[in-house]
């Protein structure tokens, strides 16, 4: 009974793990994405951009937000109904969130909290950053158990992402 | 034959009515925005609330430009989405919905956790209305899990939800509703709209293929969509028909 049950443990863990632990041939990694500092800092507007990797969505008056995943927010202008127009693209270096309110656009770049003032939304001025606010990428490890991955080093920077990729060794990272 | 003018003339009052209670909607709307369900931040009153993986936090924005943080709660574990409703908040993370009251806008008090029987680990965007609180249980990726599911949760006692209906669906994200009407987000069968006269007895009307839909954001007249390459805007003017009106890459 007992080798039984061991077994069909092990069988699990085989099944579940098998995606990861291939040492002969390819490995799926997740490795970490570093953002310079100085990349944090710079909030610009910019001219309508295609849409790329689209993001969250967020509505207010007869504007529409659409973030574009790690790297700004295009502004859709929707006041003449069936013909709704970008009309701007903020630049906000790995911003993923967004909400409005009475003129002012709450976002994040990395970690931080960021305040726009968008009242003239072709002048938008960055009124308040707090550092470290929205933790939501961690330092230290991917957000998935039972995984292999890069060790992160601080010295290169914020980490801003775990992208997978396929890699023919393993490194010594493992959650 | 002046009944039928009668008839006709009423008919175009009540189209250019129409029109103009949509546009007086949209100038009505200056005050306050809308997310989606999907999202992480979101503004009830003078408050920012946030959610990163394990912390709920209460930003100020009485100063709405620099808003200054009041709280930071330990909410649970693999948070992912927050949804406003009322003086609720609903958090949705890979495992449990977490339902806080913020009748002290403060300070947000646990409620209640809703566990889906079916569905051990998932991701879970909700939506609540009245009674009920609808999530989509995602069960691809990193979420794990073996079957995505639409479950309804009956919330009369907030204290103790009860999952009521579960039901199929292929790969689901977001979701939202207008009147009685459920719209969810799936990556193979697009935007599918259900029928939620009886919340606890959803019916399928239609679905809506040919993109992957992420979320929706039902804002007066308009559902706004979110899909992998962009923006696409319905007229749900009728919530259960859908009329295309553009989209925006």
């Amino acid at each position: 009974m007992r080798t039984s049950l061991i077994v069909f443990l092990g069988t699990l863990t085989l099944v579940c793990c098998n995606r990861q632990i291939d040492r002969t041939g390819v490995n799926e990694v997740y490795v970490p994405v570093y953002a310079q500092l100085s990349d944090l800092e710079a909030i610009s507007l910019q001219p309508p951009q295609s849409t790329v990797r689209a993001g969250k969505i967020y509505a207010y008056g007869s504007y529409i937000f659409q973030n574009e995943l790690n790297s700004g927010i295009h502004i859709i202008d929707n006041s003449t109904f069936g013909n709704p127009k970008k009309v701007a693209f903020l630049k906000i270096a790995y911003s993923t969130e967004l909400a409005v309110k009475g003129s002012y656009l709450y976002t994040n770049s990395a970690n931080d909290l960021v305040v726009l003032d968008i009242h003239d939304p072709k002048h938008p001025v960055e009124t308040t950053r707090i550092k470290g606010a929205f933790p939501l990428i961690n330092q230290d490890y991917p957000p998935f158990t039972n995984v292999y991955f890069v060790c992160a080093d601080p010295q290169k920077g914020i980490v801003v992402d775990w992208q997978l990729q396929q890699m023919s060794s393993l490194p010594s990272c493992r959650r | 034959m002046i009944k039928l003018f009668t008839l006709f003339a009423f008919i175009l009052v009540s189209i250019a009515g129409l029109k103009c209670s949509k546009q007086n909607a949209m100038a009505a709307a200056a005050p306050a925005g809308q997310g989606g369900s999907m999202a992480r931040f979101t503004i009830a009153g003078n408050y920012l609330y946030t959610v990163d993986n394990e912390k709920l936090k209460v930003f100020s924005i009485a100063d709405p430009a620099n808003p200054i943080l009041k709280k930071s709660i330990d909410a649970g574990f693999e948070i992912e989405t927050i949804y406003p409703f009322k003086d609720k908040l609903f958090l949705g993370s890979t495992s449990v919905i977490h339902i806080f009251s913020i009748d002290d806008p403060e300070n947000p008090q646990k409620l209640s956790t809703a566990i889906s029987p079916t569905v051990m680990r998932r991701c879970d965007p909700v939506v609540a209305k009245d009674n009920v609180a609808f999530a989509t249980l995602r069960t691809n990726g990193p979420c794990g899990g073996m079957e995505s599911k639409l479950v309804a949760f009956d919330i009369t006692d907030i204290t103790a939800p009860v999952q009521r209906v579960s039901w199929p669906v292929s790969e689901p994200y977001g979701l939202g509703y207008a009147d009685s009407v459920l719209y969810v987000c799936d990556r193979y069968q697009g935007l599918m709209i259900f029928n939620i006269k009886d919340p606890f007895d959803p019916g399928i009307i239609n679905s809506i293929p040919g993109d992957w839909y992420f979320d929706v954001i039902p804002y007066y007249n308009t559902l706004i969509c979110w899909v992998s390459d962009g923006v696409v805007l319905y007229d749900i003017s009728n919530p259960a028909i859908p009329q295309f009106i553009a989209k925006i890459t």
